[in-house]
């Protein structure tokens, strides 16, 4: 180096400069050893960082089982249809995006905000649906605009689909997504947002059959949320079918008959207990409610006072009227108090414990006996029998025939009634039982409550001559396996209630008054050998007149018919309920007839 | 102009080679890291080395003690300019800082940069005392507290920084007392204060309070450090490949050709990369500022120290930045980095290295 005097000695700026560079080397060896430590001691924490924001885990929803009747015809099915999700995670300006996101999908911003409010403890990356039921046209404009809402997602879902409507809303249910609460409620459960479930019905009874196993799918995305490529991907599992033991024509002709009025229809053959036909009137289409979100068709059902959304069938609670002389007769003869051969003479009204007690027929049935009376449903007959057997045996009748407690049909729900006794009585209002009371229940009146669902299986016994108990129930089968609750009533196969000539005695009073010019004629058809009992009930609770009063209608009775067919070897139990539809004669029994022919034609076919 | 044949011999092509090098690597990465977004970076930044390389000769056909005694014209013309770009420029990024030269954008702070080497050396060429006096000291900072301020009111944070930077070496060369760093440092500890409550933006307050915890605001300014780590960490010893980082293609990475180049390298080669690139940088390094011996005069000292620590100011911020060690302030990494201004000013900082260093016999 030629360092000569002609140069300036610039030696110290180059040490400083040289320290400076010391300095440089330093620094530049720190960031190599933190370099070394981020990309080898740590390697695995930022490789698995990275494949997290990578992948994103999405859930392909499984379509549920399909319900079917007892034919295969299809009543709950599955459609497609798409529903578009929030990421919660994905988003700078949470209320700059909302009021974004309203405008897109026309949500406004106040139930936008308590959509999410509600699953606020879920994970912010956990995505929560804010509208669903969309068609593809729907969620065209939402694709098209993807970059502009990474915290969007759109998702194909199966969409429960009734085919039929209405058809046999109150059996089928409905569904409803699983609320935050019920999701907390299992936390060991793989539930996702937003899944949705039987809230009602056999959906409900059978949601575990029915409920498929969701699939899982992996994807790579990038950091706007578009999907990539497709990792890992475990299909959707369907759940299994459920066949119900309903039969869609009679089902169908049982809602015809009860269109426009408030009632029940329920038929059931009697050697299985399956029902073959349930219908609550007013009605609900199921398919209204298979969205997360609240229509105002919900508000309007559950306010409507003639609760459309109650099953009648076995929540409703209804005083058995002349249907209840059925019981009594039962009871009179098994126990002793009568024989067949015993006569009362009906003069049209009678004193009873000093009260004058009219027969609904003001000129009098004359001298009958116990067919008679059941034909003709005679009042008087069933006074005195009532005096004779007092409130406590005739609650044991009743109780032999299963009203009072629940029938365990596979719904959820189901009411049990009343049956009162003197204990329950003294029990319950503190009170001792009063002779004339007993006058009240002996004709199905008073405090006495049944559904109707008990007095098709109080029915079911009678036709089957107390052998053979079955519970009423609606689970046919399920083909991928999966049981329904068992049919067998507990201590079914003991002896039967009742002396096998009690029941032909009180089955002859059901044949004469459908076959014989009785207060069943209403249910005659040719060739099915009908036997039956009519029902009117003059007696309305509390409730009742509440609810008459709000719907505006004017009191009249409900009307009752219950009957089976053929007299020999049963196949069809029916009950009819119609509220507010007068004599059971003239209103039930005609309803029961045709439900009887049709029956009679699919049989024949 | 033609140049004698020995000056060219004594070009310092090994270095020259490294700048090339470095250069090519960062097309690599820049291409990598680019090639789903419109707009081929890749040969844009081709061309930029070619207009740099143009722009590097011309700076080596021309003593570099004419530039230092026109340096004082080129300082007025760039406070215009920076009070021009201030004026009339548009906003680009949250910044005024670009204007627009026919079909070129260019960032006047940048020439700045070149200028303030330019000034510094002809400022203290005839200072031949240890230390720097007051006097000195005053004259040099209200000097350089113009363009300063200048950029500061865009506001470009990085590229002040990188200003006080050269400041800081040129003062540090020229001797700095300890009462006078003692009162730089409570100066600058009011003026940080102050600026903390009074002057500076709330992204720029984010981007300290993010570097103590990333977390503290990771959908926000911590993001990019949170997927840089992300990116340089998942890369491990030797990497996913070119262009195969998940962070850089699938664009959790941002700004991945320009400031963030670097966490494309560490995630697709590795730590063997980063090792390889950080060698041939210090390499590149030791080479400039080793040059600081062969300067003839101060002059030449002071603009090879200046124009070697502008580069390594700049390339440590960067590495140090991209993960975690310092607060993102958007300073690119020297010729690996896409963009044509700072290709362009740290081609032109190193032909004046080189062109200190060739001419370093008295005799030519």
């Amino acid at each position: 180096m030629p360092e000569v005097n002609i140069y300036e000695d610039l030696s110290l700026v180059r040490r400083r400069a040289n320290t400076v560079f010391w300095v440089i080397a330093a620094l530049t060896f720190l960031a190599l050893s933190f370099y070394w430590k981020v990309q080898i001691l740590d390697h695995k924490k930022f490789s698995s960082l990275a494949e997290a924001n990578r992948t994103r885990q999405r859930t392909l929803a499984a379509p549920r089982g399909l319900i079917r009747d007892r034919n295969g015809e299809i009543l709950a099915d599955n459609g497609a249809s798409f529903k578009v999700s929030f990421i919660r995670e994905n988003v700078k300006d949470l209320e700059a995006s909302l009021a974004a996101v309203g405008r897109l999908l026309e949500i406004d911003g106040k139930t936008l905000r308590n959509r999410l409010e509600q699953y606020k403890d879920l994970q912010a990356f956990e995505p929560i649906v804010i509208k669903d039921g969309l068609s593809s046209e729907d969620i065209a404009p939402i694709e098209s605009r993807r970059l502009e809402f990474p915290e969007l997602v759109v998702d194909a879902e199966p969409r429960r689909f009734y085919p039929k409507g209405t058809l046999a809303a109150h059996v089928l249910g409905y569904l409803q997504e699983r609320t935050p609460e019920e999701i907390r409620a299992e936390p060991g459960r793989a539930a996702r947002a937003g899944e949705m479930v039987g809230k009602t019905g056999v959906e409900r009874e059978y949601d575990g059959l029915l409920t498929g196993e969701d699939g899982k799918i992996t994807e790579v995305v990038d950091s706007l949320g578009r999907v990539r490529d497709e990792k890992a991907r475990d299909n959707a599992v369907q759940g299994g079918d459920v066949f119900l033991t309903l039969d869609h024509r009679l089902q169908a002709k049982a809602e015809e008959a009860l269109k426009g009025r408030e009632g029940v229809v329920v038929a059931l053959d009697p050697e299985t207990g399956e029902i073959l036909a349930l219908a609550s009137f007013p009605t609900f289409d199921p398919n209204r409610f298979i969205t997360r979100f609240t229509p105002t068709e919900w508000n309007q059902l559950t306010n409507d006072p003639l609760s459309p959304l109650e099953n009648r069938a076995i929540r409703g609670l209804y005083a058995p009227g002349s249907i209840f002389k059925l019981a009594m007769s039962l009871g009179g003869l098994d126990f002793g108090y009568v024989t067949p051969e015993t006569t009362v003479y009906c003069r049209g009204s009678t004193l009873i414990y000093g009260a004058v007690r009219h027969c609904w027929f003001a000129p009098g049935h004359g001298s009958m006996n116990l067919a008679d009376a059941i034909k003709n449903s005679c009042n008087i007959y069933f006074y005195t029998l009532g005096q004779r057997m007092g409130i406590d045996m005739i609650a044991k009748a009743a109780g032999l025939l299963g009203l009072g407690e629940k029938t365990g049909v596979d719904l959820a729900g189901e009411k049990e009634g009343l049956v009162p006794s003197s204990e329950w009585k003294t029990r319950t209002l503190k009170t001792p039982w009063y002779l004339g009371e007993t006058i009240s229940v002996a004709i199905g009146q008073g405090p006495l409550q049944v559904t109707p669902l008990q007095i098709a299986a109080l029915t079911a016994m009678i036709a089957e001559r107390g052998n053979r108990r079955k519970r009423p129930h609606l689970f046919l089968r399920a083909p991928a396996g999966g049981k329904g609750s068992s049919a067998e009533v507990d201590g079914a196969g003991a002896e039967p209630p009742f002396k096998s000539s009690t029941f032909e005695s009180v089955i002859e009073g059901m044949w004469r008054s459908v076959n014989d010019g009785g207060t069943g004629k209403g249910a005659f058809v040719e060739g099915l050998d009908v036997c039956g009992k009519t029902g009117s009930t003059q007696v309305i609770s509390r409730e009742s007149a509440e609810r008459l009063s709000l719907a505006g209608r004017e009191i009249k009775t409900h009307s009752w018919f219950t009957g089976f067919a053929p007299r020999d070897n049963p196949r069809i139990v029916l009950t009819v309920l119609i509220e507010y539809g007068g004599g059971g004669g003239a209103t039930a029994a005609p309803v029961a007839g045709r439900i009887f022919e049709l029956f009679k034609d699919i049989q024949e076919k | 102009m033609m140049i004698d044949r020995r000056l060219i011999r004594e070009v310092d092509w090994v270095l020259l080679g490294l700048v090339l090098l470095h250069s090519l690597i960062g097309v690599f990465f820049i291409y990598s890291s680019s090639h789903l977004l419109a707009g081929n970076y890749y040969v844009r930044q081709l061309a930029w080395i070619g207009v740099s390389l143009v722009a590097l000769a011309l700076v080596l056909a021309i003593d570099y003690k004419f530039f230092v005694s026109l340096s004082i014209y080129f300082y007025g013309l760039t406070v215009a300019l920076l009070a021009a770009t201030l004026v009339f420029a548009r906003f680009i990024a949250g910044t005024k800082s670009w204007i627009t030269l026919g079909l070129m954008q260019f960032q006047p702070s940048e020439l700045a940069k070149i200028v303030m080497i330019l000034l510094f050396a002809r400022l203290f060429a005839g200072y031949k005392s240890a230390y720097l006096t007051t006097r000195h000291t005053l004259f040099a900072l209200a000097l350089a507290g113009v363009p300063l301020v200048l950029i500061i009111l865009q506001p470009d944070l990085g590229t002040a920084m990188t200003f006080l930077a050269i400041i800081g070496g040129a003062f540090i060369l020229a001797g700095l007392r300890r009462k006078t760093v003692l009162l730089f440092l409570l100066a600058a500890i009011v003026v940080g204060l102050g600026g903390w409550n009074f002057g500076f933006k709330d992204y720029q307050k984010k981007r300290l309070t993010t570097l103590v915890n990333p977390l503290h605001d990771p959908r926000g300014s911590g993001y990019q450090v949170i997927q840089s780590k992300i990116a340089i960490g998942a890369g491990g010893l030797s990497g996913k490949g070119f262009m195969k980082g998940s962070q850089s293609q699938l664009r959790f990475l941002p700004a991945r050709h320009t400031d963030f180049i670097f966490s494309v390298i560490g995630e697709e080669a590795g730590f063997m990369g980063v090792l390889a690139v950080i060698v041939l940088y210090f390499f590149m390094l030791t080479r400039m500022f080793l040059s600081v011996s062969k300067a003839r005069d101060r002059a030449g000292v002071y603009i090879i120290f200046t124009a070697a620590l502008l580069i390594a100011f700049q390339f440590l911020v960067n590495i140090l930045m991209i993960i975690g060690l310092f607060p993102v302030v958007g300073i690119t990494l020297p010729f690996i980095s896409y963009g044509g201004s700072s290709l362009l000013t740290n081609f032109i900082a190193c032909g004046l290295i080189l062109n200190v260093k060739m001419r370093r016999f008295a005799n030519v």
